[in-house]
């Protein structure tokens, strides 16, 4: 277990996360995708204070309140789908180009 | 400014000042705009007549300039006033024939809904021509020059809705713009070659022992004589001026016969030192305008529009007026000039009542109007016809004196002979139009003669504004011709004296010949049972040739004019295809990239996002493979 | 291979698998529990690293909170009951080639990056974490807290039911 194999995984998990944002229709299945990539950015930064500077609770730190503003960000994204599919009755990303031109 | 100067300066203002209110304020008070004109045209004549009394009688000269456009080495281009003996009375002249053509507009025009625009353009002609005659510098002078051509276009043009004055009005400006390309030349060589263009320094320069060589001065005479030829309708020029009868009556009297049409001559006779130094232009011109006379004189036989016999006349006249200045006489040429403008102007004026009563200009149709009721105008077509035909002791029998006893002394002996035939043909076709306008055709319709009586009274104002100037200026053609001898002494110094009552060869054979041409007239159309048809109307083939102006028209219709509409076209192609369409293809290109540039922004957060991090990986691909610029 | 190497690979693996059947499958609920298992798979990898702590606050916050929440909204929003509509081939293949090549520039900068010190090592102990987080880090711990209320709040009305007559809140 390397330091580089640790963040080729995470890099991996970032760009399926990447493909899922890009390639979904639906908003909830493109926040599942963005997710992803919040986590394998959570482990890359964890992963490299444990490697590299010796003081792995420092990226702890960091990767917790990160998972709280994560999870914030969920919440309100959530209750906007719900709130867009009751004025809409769609939430096929490809359908919601109001900001089109 | 001493007083003749003043004078100059006045009579030039106060046209000038009359036609800028009455264009700009007075465009619906008609009359207040005439009183306004004919008071302007009244100053000016005062104004003439003191610069004929303070230079012309005492005989001097005087120069008066200030200096308008300095140039490094010489004196530069200074605009003023040039006053002597000819300038002033041109300017007196002018003044006169102006002031009575605005007279006898009061009756002509008194119905017309432009009345007041007309009086506007008259005293816009009136400022511009006798800008020109007063000029100190020939740039000044060809500045008129064309402000005279747009007077004339304005006013040939004036019932402009019609297609016909339109058309004739394009046509005079465009061919007078021919001539002026040469006139406009010549005076630009002039300004380099001397550094200044005031007319006595360009003479002496040109004289022999001045600056010029004789070579330049004759390249510079024959591209002024080129705007000479366009102006005065000589030569290959003149199709424009039958033409621009197209314009109302007083304007032709004005105009095309008495001031604007003699600006050519006039020209010549101002740079007749410059001239003279150029003989093989003078000798072109004497023969130009030699068969410009008598071609005209052809024309004028066999037209049945009063105006149009007139105009061709006008040719005719113009060309013997050159013919005395290319033979070396200034005061012959210069005097026929005058006397014509008397009785050119008086036999127009004569016509226009006969043509306002008639509603016609077909000389037949007048004839049936009777014609020979209105006395003013009878007496008026009379006397001008008989100083026309140069008959004793009207006017132009002393000045065509003139000019054919220089043509006698300094032509040879075709020419001369040349110009009494053309004499001869001139009394007769003046004669023709008065006894085909004046002697009733075969038995009229009861109708035309009711009608003919039924006009009087409703015109009593306007016929006495028409006829008081035709009567002026038919006692003038008794009085004008005993001048020949004050302008001799004036305009041609040290020329041998003709006594205006001599007798010899030359006045006698002139005097035959005018009355050969009156009695054939009267044969052909004058007396009781005349077959009222010309020997050269008998001919059709001559008659036709005769009538279309020698189908110069038609050579010119077919050559120049198509050459010219082809280009036409060829450059609105290119303004359309190529122009426009370069400018369109720019719009509409774009405006397709903005179309296609729009779909970048597709409301599609999918794309945005795409697009971001595509940017972003490319650019750590480049910071990773060194991350320069260039 | 150490245990905590073995122990990367399985979670690793489990991870990866899970995120592709989060992005790959076409039912909603079986991207959600792909993405369950995903970050059960990421828990692991923190475990294997010697944050057990971290571990442990991902499957209470992802799998038992966010994953939970997702469902709730799907069902909420979802168009369950239409049919599954096609996707495109060249959206699969650009969003395919695009994240690829994301993720090819992100290796090589991994691969050309010359790394310190390459064993783990330090104390990753939950006590020291959280002793920092309560003195040198105290002022973004309670603005989180600050953040998870509004962001409590901002949800609940912008999701409610607008209720006529009864004014715009």
């Amino acid at each position: 277990m390397s330091l580089p194999l640790v963040l080729g995984v995470a890099t991996a998990l970032f760009g399926i996360g990447l493909y899922g944002l890009l390639q979904r229709r639906s908003l909830v299945a493109m926040l599942i995708a963005l997710e992803l990539m919040l986590a394998a950015i959570s482990i890359n930064v964890v992963a490299l204070t444990t490697f590299t500077g010796h003081d792995p609770s420092m990226g702890q730190v960091v990767v917790l309140i990160f998972v709280g503003v994560a999870a914030a960000e969920v919440a309100i994204a959530l209750s906007l789908f719900v709130a867009i599919h009751r004025s809409a009755h769609d939430i096929d990303v490809e359908h919601l180009s109001e900001l089109k031109g | 400014m001493s007083g003749p100067v003043t004078a100059a300066v006045v009579a030039q203002a106060a046209p000038l000042a009359a036609c800028a209110v009455i264009l700009l304020w007075l465009r619906r008070r008609p009359g207040t705009a005439a009183a306004l004109a004919i008071l302007a045209l009244t100053v000016a004549l005062g104004a003439a007549v003191y610069m004929v009394a303070a230079v012309a009688v005492p005989n001097t000269s005087l120069l008066a300039t200030s200096v308008w456009l300095p140039v490094s080495d010489g004196p530069g281009l200074a605009f003023g006033v040039l006053l002597d003996s000819l300038s002033s009375t041109m300017a007196l002249v002018v003044a006169a024939v102006t002031l009575a053509v605005m007279v006898y507009s009061l009756g002509y025009m008194a119905d017309d809904p432009g009345f007041a625009r007309y009086y506007g353009f008259l005293a816009l002609f009136a400022w511009a021509m006798l800008g020109l005659v007063l000029a100190s510098n020939l740039l000044q002078t060809l500045v008129f020059w064309e402000l005279v051509g747009l007077a004339s276009f304005l006013l040939i043009g004036f019932w402009f809705e019609r297609p016909g004055p339109a058309a004739a009005a394009r046509k005079a400006f465009i061919m007078t713009r021919v001539g002026d390309v040469g006139f406009l030349l010549g005076v630009l060589l002039l300004i380099r070659a001397a550094g200044n263009a005031t007319i006595p320094d360009l003479i002496a320069a040109a004289a022999p022992g001045g600056a010029f060589t004789p070579g330049f001065t004759t390249t510079v005479a024959a591209l002024l004589l080129m705007g000479v030829i366009g102006k005065s309708a000589q030569g290959p020029l003149f199709t424009w001026l039958p033409d621009a009868m197209e314009g109302p009556t007083p304007v032709s009297a004005l105009l095309h016969s008495a001031t604007m049409v003699a600006a050519g001559v006039y020209l010549v006779a101002r740079m007749h030192g410059l001239f003279a130094a150029a003989p093989d232009v003078m000798r072109f011109l004497l023969w130009l305008s030699l068969i410009t006379a008598l071609a005209a004189a052809t024309m004028a036989m066999v037209a049945n529009d009063i105006k149009r016999v007139l105009a061709y006349s006008s040719i005719s006249q113009l060309a013997y007026m050159l013919m005395g200045l290319a033979a070396g006489s200034v005061a012959a040429g210069f005097f026929h000039l005058v006397t014509h403008a008397g009785f050119k102007a008086l036999l127009f004026m004569a016509a226009g009542m006969f043509i306002h009563h008639a509603h016609s200009n077909d000389m037949r149709e007048i004839a049936g109007h009777t014609p020979g009721r209105q006395r003013a105008g009878a007496i008026g077509l009379v006397a001008g016809s008989l100083a026309l035909a140069g008959v004793i002791p009207f006017s132009g029998y002393f000045s065509k004196e003139a000019v054919l006893a220089a043509l006698g002394e300094h032509a040879g002996t075709a020419v001369l002979a040349l110009a009494y035939a053309g004499a001869g043909l001139t009394a007769y076709y003046s004669f023709r139009m008065v006894f085909l306008t004046l002697r009733g055709g075969p038995a009229q319709a009861p109708e035309h003669r009711a009608g003919a009586g039924g006009h009087a009274p409703e015109h009593g104002r306007s016929e006495l504004a028409m006829a008081a100037p035709v009567l002026v200026l038919a006692a003038l053609t008794l009085v004008l011709g005993w001048l020949g001898a004050w302008f001799a002494s004036r305009l041609s110094p040290g020329a041998e004296e003709h006594g205006a009552l001599a007798i010899g060869a030359g006045p006698l054979t002139a005097l035959a010949l005018a009355a050969a041409g009156i009695a054939l007239a009267w044969l052909e159309y004058g007396r009781r049972g005349a077959a009222r048809i010309g020997f050269v109307e008998r001919m059709p083939a001559l008659r036709d040739f005769f009538a279309d102006n020698w189908y110069l028209d038609r050579l010119y219709a077919a050559t120049v004019v198509r050459a010219a509409k082809a280009l036409a076209r060829a450059a609105r192609w290119h303004d359309q295809t190529v122009l426009d369409g370069a400018g369109d293809g720019f719009a509409s290109a774009t405006v397709g990239g903005g179309r296609l540039l729009a779909h970048l922004q597709s409301g599609y957060v999918q794309m945005y996002v795409s697009v971001a991090v595509a940017v972003m990986a490319a650019l750590a691909a480049w910071l990773l493979g060194g991350g320069k610029l260039a | 291979m150490t245990v905590q190497g073995w122990i990367f690979a399985g979670a690793g693996a489990v991870a990866l698998f899970g995120a592709l059947l989060a992005v790959g499958l076409r039912n909603i609920f079986h991207n959600i529990l792909g993405f369950a298992l995903a970050m059960l798979g990421v828990a692991g990898v923190f475990a294997s690293l010697g944050s057990d702590f971290l571990a442990a606050v991902f499957v209470l916050v992802y799998v038992g909170a966010v994953a939970i929440a997702m469902v709730y909204a799907v069902m909420l929003s979802h168009p369950l009951d239409l049919p599954h509509r096609p996707r495109k081939g060249w959206k699969i293949a650009g969003a395919a080639a695009l994240a690829a090549g994301v993720a090819a520039a992100l290796w090589s900068m991994v691969r050309r990056a010359r790394w310190l010190d390459l064993a783990p090592g330090g104390d990753a102990g939950a006590a020291r974490t959280g002793a920092r987080l309560l003195t040198d880090y105290v002022l973004a711990f309670e603005l989180v807290s600050v953040l998870l209320v509004v962001a409590m709040m901002g949800a609940v009305m912008v999701a409610r039911q607008r209720r006529p007559g009864r004014g715009a809140w």
